[in-house]
């Protein structure tokens, strides 16, 4: 491939690809996402090959491996174009069924489509879909549509446009006041001003400069930015090379989790491609505009997402945040002005080149523009990525795009931007999701990471469970985070263990306000927020653990015991077998009983006690009672 | 460079461009707590225990004083309540990790921490990084890093130490233990290499010294040196650490040894002893035995400016309850040095009064015969008999650690025999004083060689005359003073510098040298250059002219001998006075 030496070899070679392309003949996009992958798409991918090839329909039918479109819960996901026709769960054996009734034809197999779980109505569209309808999805909508392995298919979309208008059209000053004015807001957990970040680094006297994307994504349960850079990750690049070209830089380092092997790959193979076609390297679209990328690979520390400590590891450091007074915009990596933003922030870039500041400040809220991605996940019936305007409120997104809560349980929380977010009840999930309403909730937007949870977590557990993995992923150079961190492990466990101390809460509330306020990074001084939110909305169940040794989600072991309802037990043996520890005494026509001094609360028997009997169950913060006598212990049944 | 005002606790204060608020509120007498923060060293901000509040465009916040930059305007408050409390907390935290640390135990009574609230532990490094940071900034080495995160983070050697290379990155230089606030790294521990103390010389080697020193506290001048040998800086261009923290600049690392020629009329060699090695002596146990010392070692113990502060210790810290000390140690000895010492029964006598007046111990003084032939040392010796000290007369033939009866057990045991009874004794003590010999440096051949002066039998510098002339020696205007002459004490040393003084200084007043009569002098015209006289001249007296191509007699130095004389070759050479033609005449006369 020749390299594209003006805007216009540009158009022309988008029109031939589109060309090239015949809207209306079969199209089968099929996720090869991690998500799908993991669900089982690559071999729906090969039974599709194979069958088509068997029915000699290659020369007929377009098959197009994609990123991931968001509906992780129900992959590996297909949509058949051009009736875009939506098939969730596709397995293997679907394929022969998919291809001679969907494709020969054109009949839709019910089985496959999504059912509305209220109404019990099949939805064939998958823009009709209730999580994909009620989202807007600027970001990821395009997935479904694209192969990243092939610049053509962004090319097709209209790709790199927004490159060529910035180099052509705009000046950097321009393209920066657009931005400004577009109120772009870093989408990596700060929200700080994008446009403010680049005019800093463009301002400093200083060469070289640098550009990076923050692709370090350690969150647990958050995977938006894998879905954008495996998805479409010449998108991501797009909006670096107009960055760099604003703040003038002319070298960028794309540092990617190596956890993210896919995405790693589409990566390689994009910047490969921009190449290539001339969107990266010397004189780029023959503008006279130079920049590479380079892409590092990080080594799995959840620090090294925080700005100066992925600097530190670009320069072959460990990844240590570094003290900061001089903003890494001026001073950062070998010292020199870096800008960093993360991949989502980037990928809006082109957007708003495109459409304009116009266009995108109407999308969102007063302080918050454009749309966000969510990685929903937890106790949510549709699981998946969620893009949607600012400004939507969490029971929106909970709810009508999430499908609720599954098994008619209660919602109890959600939890928002991840170690460093906070817990967010229910009394204010009609609060709109944007930067500024989540930090006054003590919670914060993060990078978008969304765990929802049901009146069975236990928060102090949940709390627990955030320190447990800052106390593991803290780099441990400052003290309030690394001892602060260590002794809030301890005191939580000491809690959910019921061996809790009067004065434990004011303990955790003293470390929280020493850990925001001392802590040298942006890890430390949210670590605490997990725990101080929860105290803050569930300060009773705190309680509870302390004072009654009750846990009121019956989720901690140690407080928790397991007791069989006389009254309920069939006496079917089934707990009795499955006891690991012989606990349970019992036999046929007798009752069980659990012996409280050998039950190791596995909950094996809680598990296993048939639910039409649900004679198993669990009681904590008061005295289990007492055995059933033995002779009263045989079964009366009643008339069959 | 631009200035910059801000506040500090109140007070205004200007600074340049690039100093933190730490920097300026030091410049005012602010105190501020530091744990991981050292001038020499880039600043880390982990300890956070120098937070301070700032106010800053309007906005107030905690930050750390150490990395904080000025800027126009800024309001620093260094002990608001917040500040307080919050270090408050952290020694907290601190002295939860580190409770049986020093550094941490004050800073916890400073800030009124009694008990942390929190589960202890019992750590002694804080993590604090001066001992990475100064091995990889200043040693420029990175010997020892930190490995794991969060919780686990600890200082590693590489690899932990558990891999089979050989790690020889770490130069063993100790930086990393001398920086550690917390005294937690043992440098044995840290290195594969083994660590070799630099000795003192001045205290023996009974302590160890940094490699900038000062010799001893006496020293002229009394300024401190750099060890070229040992300095990191020399042997691998980096830490330079010293330059930063002296503050009138006085560090020149392009300094050079450098030679100074003086002319002088007149030398006087005063070049001392050296005090007899006992370890040749393989019976007495020197350098095998603990708690067998030298005379020289013990002196430096039992002074109050010394090792142990004047403190009496055996290798094992506790106090000795009996102490031998032995005489003629390589003197009178066939086998070392037959003469007599003559310092060492005084010495001996005063280091049993300095032991007798510093501890409760037992002395024993092992001797052949008392000399103390002195001025008011007859005195002394019975006044030392007096105090207790037990002489016993006997030259000891073996030192043990081998018990033979329980009350040996865990001694030195002295075999001898006592002469004074005629019996072969063991004495058990718990600590032994060889009384070493003096004896003629070990250089003395090349500076006798040198000065042109000869050496004795013994190895001391000869004198002209011992009885008439015991200052001056063959050659004219070299004389010499003290121990470089023989063993003597401090009077005799005193009284013979100053008799060599007076010489030089007779010398001097009078103005002109008195030259011998009869000097060689060499014809020119014969003379072919061959230099043989020059050999042969035990004076120096024979300079070779390189332009003429002949030699020279100085006058001045000539002493008439006639040496050179016999020894030329070409009968160039004649004694003024005693010429050929003179003696063959006299004989002539004598045979007539």
């Amino acid at each position: 491939m020749a390299r594209i030496n003006s805007n216009t070899e540009l158009e022309e070679l988008r029109q031939e690809i589109l060309s090239k392309r015949d809207q209306n003949k079969p199209r089968i996009a099929v996720c090869a996402g991690t998500g799908c992958l993991a669900s089982g798409a690559a071999k729906v991918i090969a039974a599709l090959k194979e069958e088509i090839k068997k029915q000699g329909l290659n020369a007929d039918v377009d098959i197009k491996e994609t990123g991931c479109p968001g509906f992780c819960e129900r992959g590996p996901i297909m949509v058949i174009y051009p009736e875009e026709i939506c098939y969730l769960q596709v397995k293997p054996d679907d394929i022969p069924e998919i291809i001679s009734e969907t494709i020969k034809e054109r009949k839709v197999i019910d089985r496959l489509l999504y059912t509305d779980p209220t109404t019990g109505e099949k939805v064939t569209h998958e823009s009709e879909i209730p999580f994909y309808k009620n989202q807007k999805r600027l970001l990821i909508g395009t997935n479904i549509n694209i192969d990243p392995k092939s610049i053509e298919d962004y090319l097709a979309i209209g790709g790199y446009r927004a490159l060529a208008k910035a180099l052509f059209d705009m000046t950097p000053e321009q393209v920066l006041e657009e931005v400004k004015r577009a109120n772009l807001r870093g989408r990596g957990g700060g929200g700080f001003p994008a446009a403010k970040k680049w005019e800093t680094t463009r301002n400093v006297p200083r060469e070289p400069k640098y550009v990076i994307v923050n692709a370090d994504e350690g969150d647990p349960g958050a995977f938006m930015d894998r879905a954008v850079l495996e998805g479409n990750p010449h998108s991501v690049l797009e909006g670096l090379v107009i960055s760099a070209y604003t703040i003038g830089s002319h070298e960028g380092f794309i540092y990617v989790r190596q956890e993210y092997p896919l995405a790693v790959e589409n990566v390689d193979i994009a910047i490969k491609q921009a190449e290539e076609y001339g969107f990266l390297g010397q004189n780029i679209l023959g503008s006279g505009f130079d920049f590479i990328v380079n892409v590092h690979r990080g080594a799995g520390a959840f620090v090294s997402g925080e700005s100066s400590a992925l600097m530190t590891a670009i320069e072959g450091k460990v990844g240590e945040p570094r003290p900061k007074y001089i903003r890494t915009a001026v001073s950062g990596i070998w010292e020199r002005p870096s800008n960093l933003n993360n991949v989502e922030t980037l990928a809006n870039v082109p957007l708003i080149i495109n459409n304009g500041a116009e266009w995108f400040t109407s999308i969102g809220t007063e302080g918050s523009k454009g749309t966000k991605i969510f990685s929903l996940v937890g106790k949510v019936n549709n699981t998946g990525l969620v893009e949607v305007p600012m400004g939507m409120s969490l029971r929106e997104i909970i709810y009508n795009i999430g499908g609720g809560i599954p098994g008619d349980k209660k919602f109890k929380a959600v939890q928002t931007g991840g170690p460093s977010g906070g817990v967010i009840p229910e009394q204010y999930l009609d609060t709109p999701v944007d930067f500024d309403e989540l930090t006054k909730l003590g919670s914060m937007m993060g990078s978008g990471g969304m765990i929802v949870m049901d009146e069975d977590t236990c928060v102090v557990d949940v709390a627990r469970y955030f320190v447990d993995f800052l106390c593991d992923e803290s780099c441990g150079k400052c003290i309030p985070c690394r001892e602060g961190l260590k002794h809030m492990r301890e005191v939580l466990n000491n809690i959910v263990e019921g061996k809790g101390n009067e004065g434990d809460i004011e303990l955790l509330e003293e470390l929280s306000r020493l850990m925001t306020k001392a802590s040298l990074c942006a890890l430390g001084t949210s670590a605490a927020n997990p725990v101080s939110t929860t105290i803050r909305y569930f300060g009773d169940e705190y309680q509870a653990h302390i004072k009654e040794s009750k846990c009121p989600a019956l989720v901690c072991k140690e407080l928790v015991s397991y007791y069989i309802e006389p009254s309920k037990c069939q006496a079917c043996m089934i707990c009795l077998r499955n006891c690991p520890v012989e606990a349970i005494s019992g036999g046929k026509n007798q009752i069980h009983v659990i012996d409280q001094a050998k039950c190791i609360k596995c909950g094996v028997c809680f598990d296993a006690c048939p639910t039409r009997f649900g004679a198993v169950i669990k009681i904590s913060g008061e005295p289990v009672p007492a055995s059933l006598p033995e002779k009263e212990r045989s079964l009366v049944r009643g008339k069959k | 460079m631009d200035e910059i005002t801000l506040q500090i606790d109140g007070r205004e204060v200007k600074a340049e461009e690039g100093k933190t608020i730490l920097d300026m509120a030091k410049s005012l007498g602010i105190d501020i707590p530091t744990l991981c923060y050292h001038p020499a060293l880039s600043p880390f901000g982990a300890c956070r225990l120098c937070s301070v509040e700032i106010i800053s465009r309007g906005r107030s916040r905690i930050v750390t004083s150490c990395n904080y930059p000025v800027e126009e305007g800024l309001v620093v408050n260094t002990k608001s309540p917040d500040v307080i409390e919050l270090r408050k907390m952290l020694v907290e935290l601190m002295l939860a990790r580190c409770p049986n640390v020093k550094i941490i135990q004050d800073l916890a009574k400073e800030y009124g921490v009694e008990k942390p609230r929190f589960k202890l532990e019992d750590e002694k490094c804080i993590l604090c990084g001066l001992c990475t940071r100064i091995c990889d900034e200043r040693i420029g080495v990175s010997a020892i890093n930190f490995i794991g995160r969060g919780v686990d983070r600890k200082v590693e050697t590489p690899f932990q130490g558990t891999l089979d290379i050989d790690l020889d990155v770490c130069l063993c230089c100790g930086a990393c233990a001398s920086v550690c606030p917390t005294d937690a790294i043992e440098l044995e521990d840290t290195t594969n290499k083994k660590p070799i103390p630099i000795l003192s010389e001045y205290n023996v080697g009974l302590e160890s010294r940094a490699p900038v020193y000062i010799p001893f506290p006496q020293a002229v001048p009394n300024v401190p040196v750099i060890d070229r040998e040992k300095c990191v800086h020399f042997v691998t261009g980096e830490c330079k650490i010293c330059e930063e923290f002296c503050e009138p600049n006085a560090i020149d690392f392009e300094q050079e040894d450098e030679i100074i020629e003086v002319e002088v009329g007149n030398i006087i060699v005063a070049t001392g002893f050296n005090a007899f090695d006992p370890s040749p002596i393989y019976q007495y146990g020197y350098g095998r035995l603990d708690n067998v010392v030298t005379s020289l070692e013990f002196e430096r113990m039992v002074n109050s400016a010394g090792p142990t502060e004047g403190e009496i210790l055996l290798k094992d810290g506790s106090h000795p309850k009996s102490i031998a000390i032995i005489h003629c140690v390589g003197s009178r000895d066939e086998k070392y040095h037959e003469y007599c010492s003559r310092v060492c029964c005084m010495y001996s006598m005063k280091l049993a009064h300095l032991i007798k007046e510093h501890s409760e111990a037992e002395v024993y003084e092992l001797y052949i015969d008392i000399r103390s032939f002195g001025k008011g040392f007859e005195e002394f010796y019975n006044r030392v008999l007096d105090e207790g000290t037990i002489f016993i007369r006997g030259r000891p033939a073996e030192i043990t650690d081998i018990a033979e009866t329980p009350e040996e057990e865990g001694k030195l045991i002295v075999q001898f025999e006592d002469t004074l009874i005629g019996r072969q004794r063991r004495l058990p003590v718990d600590m032994i004083i060889l009384s070493v010999a003096l004896e003629a440096q070990p250089d003395a051949e090349a500076v006798a060689r040198l000065f042109n002066i000869s050496r004795s039998a013994d190895g001391f510098f000869l004198e002209k005359h011992p009885k008439l002339d015991p200052v001056a020696t063959m050659t004219d205007g070299i004389f010499v003073a003290g121990c470089c002459q023989g063993p003597k004490d401090i009077p005799d040393t005193v009284a013979q510098a100053s008799a060599a003084a007076a010489e030089v200084l007779a010398m001097i007043s009078k103005g002109r040298v008195e030259v011998e009569a009869a000097t060689a002098v060499i014809n020119e015209k014969i003379c072919s250059g061959c230099q043989i006289c020059k050999l042969v001249c035990s004076f120096s007296a024979v300079d070779y002219d390189e332009e003429k191509k002949v030699c020279r007699v100085n006058e001045a130095l000539c002493k008439g001998c006639g040496a050179c004389v016999g020894g030329c070759p070409s009968d160039a050479i004649n004694l003024k006075h005693y010429t050929n033609e003179q003696i063959v005449a006299q004989m002539e006369g004598m045979l007539v």
